[in-house]
């Protein structure tokens, strides 16, 4: 059986390898890293997932939670567009807009993520995949620190293929 | 100064001078042109300096003065004359520049003499030749041009009635459409695909075939990849393919890269890329005397006749080459730099490697269109 | 959320009203509320203590901020929480924060299907050559992540209804399906419940088969035309599609390609007794003549 691979720090990486299996034992996290599990794909579908789709839809997810924390702590749904389309952006837009009227921000840590491909549409034109993530949650209201929380929740992900990229179109915690 | 260098000095005078006194009694074509076309000499004085003088005047387009020039010019109007070059029709011949030409004597008198004169112009794909062979005449002390104008291709009257299909396609707004039905692409399929090895590089010929019911827009991307499958090198099959690919029509294509060594090739990854476009499937062009001719020239001729009532301003006509196996050996091609009018023969000739025509036994050839009115 | 029985008593008392269907509580010193709720639904949270405070709901979904009176009730109504997530609750006043996890779960009806069906155009005859996968959203465009069946059904004028029913996993379900014998505009349909999504999907001839033509004298040429062109399953291969008629003769050849028009290709070429004429279209060859006027 395939082993999961754990991948360290990505969220400061520019690269990241969902491919690149690297020892284990570091669980250490710094500021702004994350570390990454990703298990084998568990597929529902017909369709097989090429190591380089996998590696790719994993790459662009991960990026996508920095873009998201960005825009969340700037109040800036502009950061959203490159990584973000359909429901998730619109929603993640949304909260901006709700943050800035209430003069709220909120800075959102990653401290781990455990990935898996639970799903390749047959067709190509998207794909599924569960995040058990760990972040802290600060919220600030004026500038001022009111609660930092840690959060465990289980996102559950839909990915499209745009020009060049994947793209999130649900993030939607459980 | 010393005595070498003045020697130096004397000789390099003498040089110049000679060199002046050549370029003022034979002038070349080029300079001739430059100037205006009028020696110090009266140029027309020969019979090759008489098509000289025309050939420079046809290059600078001074239609006046070539037609003028003519012995024979009460015989059709200058407009006759400068179409006869142009072209009646748009084609690539109406935006072709002149970029030399070449006279050759083929036989002389005291009064007349047989000139052949090969022009040969620059279009926008490439350079097409033309060759005249003209009737020059003496007339006191120059010579005159007889031009053997080709007039306009008499089309008798007649209604062809043009029914064939036509595809529009309607492609959804913008905006975000996952999920949204988009019209499907046509699928397409490489039948044949076969790499040799040139002088010029390696080269990769084959074919494709829209194997839908819909007409699409092709194109072929080839890569070379080597033993650790890492890509050496990328091309395209650029205009040797018909890009325009009706229901269950087959394209060659050829696609080159320069330098490349096939020894250093472990792999090629091919591409092909297919779009839905708006077709009409007219016009029909037939191919007709298709002929392999051998060595010591090879070549496949023909005729490309219209059958269509539109005038076709551009055709191109591909050649695919087969050995006795049945297996693509070469493509080759020719764009006709003259409008193919409706019911009109067109003489084509495409040009065989020399090495490769022994091993050719039998050919298929299609024309890509282009029309004014139309798609194709 | 853990950790936080540390806090330290606040600004505001605990009491908590739930609406309709709220099963669990959570409740800290100073902040009791539903550990779940179903998006959109209405529910309040009472505060405890006295005094002004500040009632927080903080998710990447939706931010809700809301002055509270100590002792008071922070009422929010239908459809106000809407987007499912994981959200942190946060009271603040004149002590420390009292913070509470909600879960808003998608609702429980569906209310739209993002239907991803592939290809829109194919040819007849293909075993599984049909696929549909479908996404179940809410009315708030929340995926349903609970098992829900989806019906998937493909219908044409002249073959039986083929129809599936799959259980989303994730919201997601797929199928496969069988293009039919028959060209034509098949309905290719997804359903759950009232809701329905529909795709049409364009059954196409496939190859020519059994490729005939004859031959006929008209004065120097020689007229061909060919049968009806059909394809294997006997469906009439559209016009437009080209047919190549090849005539051999000599060391010379003529060559035409000709786009089938009212269910036939038709074309008058040179008269060379003894040519072999062929027909093909595509990679499908057809019958030869020869030519012996």
């Amino acid at each position: 059986m395939a082993q999961p691979r754990l991948i360290f720090g990505v969220l400061l990486s520019a690269a990241v390898s969902a491919g690149a299996g690297m020892a284990a034992g570091q669980a250490g996290v710094g500021a702004g890293q994350a570390t990454v599990r990703v298990e084998p794909a568990h597929l529902s579908g017909p369709r097989a997932l090429a190591e380089q789709t996998e590696q790719a839809a994993i790459r662009d997810y991960l990026e996508s939670w920095q873009t998201m924390c960005a825009a969340l702590e700037q109040n800036q749904p502009g950061l959203l567009n490159a990584d973000f389309t359909g429901t998730a952006k619109d929603k993640l837009s949304e909260t901006i807009h709700e943050q800035e009227a209430a003069g709220i921000d909120t800075r959102y840590e990653a401290r781990a993520h455990d990935l898996q491909i639970v799903f390749y549409s047959p067709e190509g034109l998207s794909i599924e995949l569960i995040d058990n993530v760990d972040y802290d949650v600060q919220v600030f209201d004026q500038g001022k620190s009111v609660s930092t929380e840690p959060v465990h929740a289980r996102y559950i992900v839909l990915l499209t293929p745009a020009e060049v990229r994947w793209r999130v179109r649900v993030l939607q915690a459980e | 100064m010393n005595k070498s260098g003045r020697l130096l000095a004397v000789i390099l005078g003498a040089v110049t001078v000679a060199l002046i006194v050549i370029g003022t009694l034979d002038p070349s074509s080029t300079a001739l042109a430059y100037a205006g076309g009028q020696g110090l000499v009266p140029s027309s004085s020969t019979p090759e300096l008489a098509v000289r003088d025309l050939a420079a005047e046809i290059g600078m387009r001074e239609w006046g003065r070539a037609y003028g020039s003519l012995a024979n010019k009460a015989e059709f109007t200058e407009q006759n004359f400068q179409n006869d070059l142009t072209g009646y029709y748009l084609s690539l011949r109406t935006y072709a520049t002149l970029d030399h030409f070449q006279v050759r004597p083929l036989h002389a008198t005291a009064n007349d003499a047989e000139m052949r004169l090969v022009l040969y112009w620059s279009t926008v794909v490439g350079t097409s030749v033309s060759t005249r062979d003209l009737h020059v005449v003496r007339d006191g002390d120059h010579w005159d041009v007889d031009w053997p104008v080709a007039k306009k291709p008499d089309v008798p009257p007649q209604v062809i009635p043009v029914n064939y299909l036509r595809w529009d396609v309607i492609y959804p707004g913008a905006g975000d459409d996952w999920g949204e039905q988009n019209v499907e692409a046509p699928h397409v399929r490489i039948v044949d695909m076969h790499p040799v090895q040139r002088a010029e590089g390696v080269v990769i010929l084959g074919e494709l075939l829209n194997e839908d019911i819909v007409p699409a827009y092709v194109s072929v991307n080839a890569t070379l990849l080597d033993k650790e499958q890492h890509p050496i090198a990328s091309a395209g099959s650029f205009d040797k393919i018909s890009h325009i690919l009706l229901p269950k029509q087959v394209t060659p294509f050829f696609i080159i890269f320069p330098n490349a060594q096939l020894s250093d090739v472990k792999s090629i990854r091919m591409t092909p890329f297919s779009t839905l476009v708006p077709a009409s499937a007219d016009p029909v062009i037939a191919i007709d005397n298709e002929h392999l001719n051998p060595v010591p020239d090879p070549s496949l001729t023909g005729q490309v006749i219209n059958q269509s009532g539109q005038v076709v301003n551009v055709a191109h006509v591909l050649g695919t080459f087969y050995d006795k196996s049945g297996q693509v050996v070469w493509v080759a091609g020719e764009y006709l730099d003259r409008a193919l009018l409706p019911q009109t023969p067109e003489a084509f000739d495409i040009h065989i490697p020399e090495d490769l025509a022994r091993d050719i036994s039998s050919e298929r050839t299609v024309v890509a269109t282009y029309s004014e009115r139309g798609e194709q | 959320m853990t950790g936080l029985s540390a806090m330290m008593c606040c600004a505001a008392m605990v009491l908590v009203s739930l609406a309709a269907g709220q099963a669990a509580m959570a409740q800290s010193s100073g902040l009791t509320l539903p550990s779940s709720i179903a998006a959109g639904s209405a529910f309040s949270i009472q505060t405890s203590g006295s005094g002004a405070g500040t009632l927080y709901i903080v998710g990447p979904g939706q931010v809700i901020k809301r002055d509270v009176q100590g002792g008071g009730a922070a009422f929010i109504s239908a459809g106000s929480l809407h987007n499912a997530g994981q959200y942190l609750v946060i009271l603040t006043g004149n002590g420390p924060s009292e913070t509470q996890a909600l879960t808003v779960t998608p609702a429980a009806q569906p209310a739209a299907l993002s239907f991803l069906a592939k290809p829109s155009r194919l040819p007849v005859g293909l075993s599984d050559g049909i696929t549909g996968a479908v996404y179940v959203f809410d009315a708030y465009q929340n995926l349903i992540t609970a098992p829900e069946p989806v019906n998937f059904e493909l219908s044409s004028p002249a073959q039986p209804e083929q129809t599936r029913t799959v259980i989303t996993r994730n919201g997601a379900a797929w199928t496969e399906m069988n293009s039919t014998a028959h060209q034509g505009n098949d309905k290719f349909v997804a359903r759950i419940g009232s809701v329905t999504s529909m795709r049409v999907v364009e059954q196409v001839p496939g190859d020519p088969c059994g490729l005939q033509m004859t031959a006929s004298p008209a004065g120097s040429e020689v007229k061909l035309a060919t049968a009806p062109v059909r394809d294997c399953s006997g469906n009439a291969v559209p016009d437009g599609t080209v047919v190549t008629f090849t005539e051999a003769y000599g060391n010379s050849q003529s060559t035409v390609d000709v786009p089938i028009k009212r269910g036939i290709a038709a074309v008058e070429m040179p008269a060379h007794p003894g040519a072999l004429i062929s027909v093909a279209s595509g990679v499908v060859m057809g019958n030869q003549i020869r030519w012996e006027r």
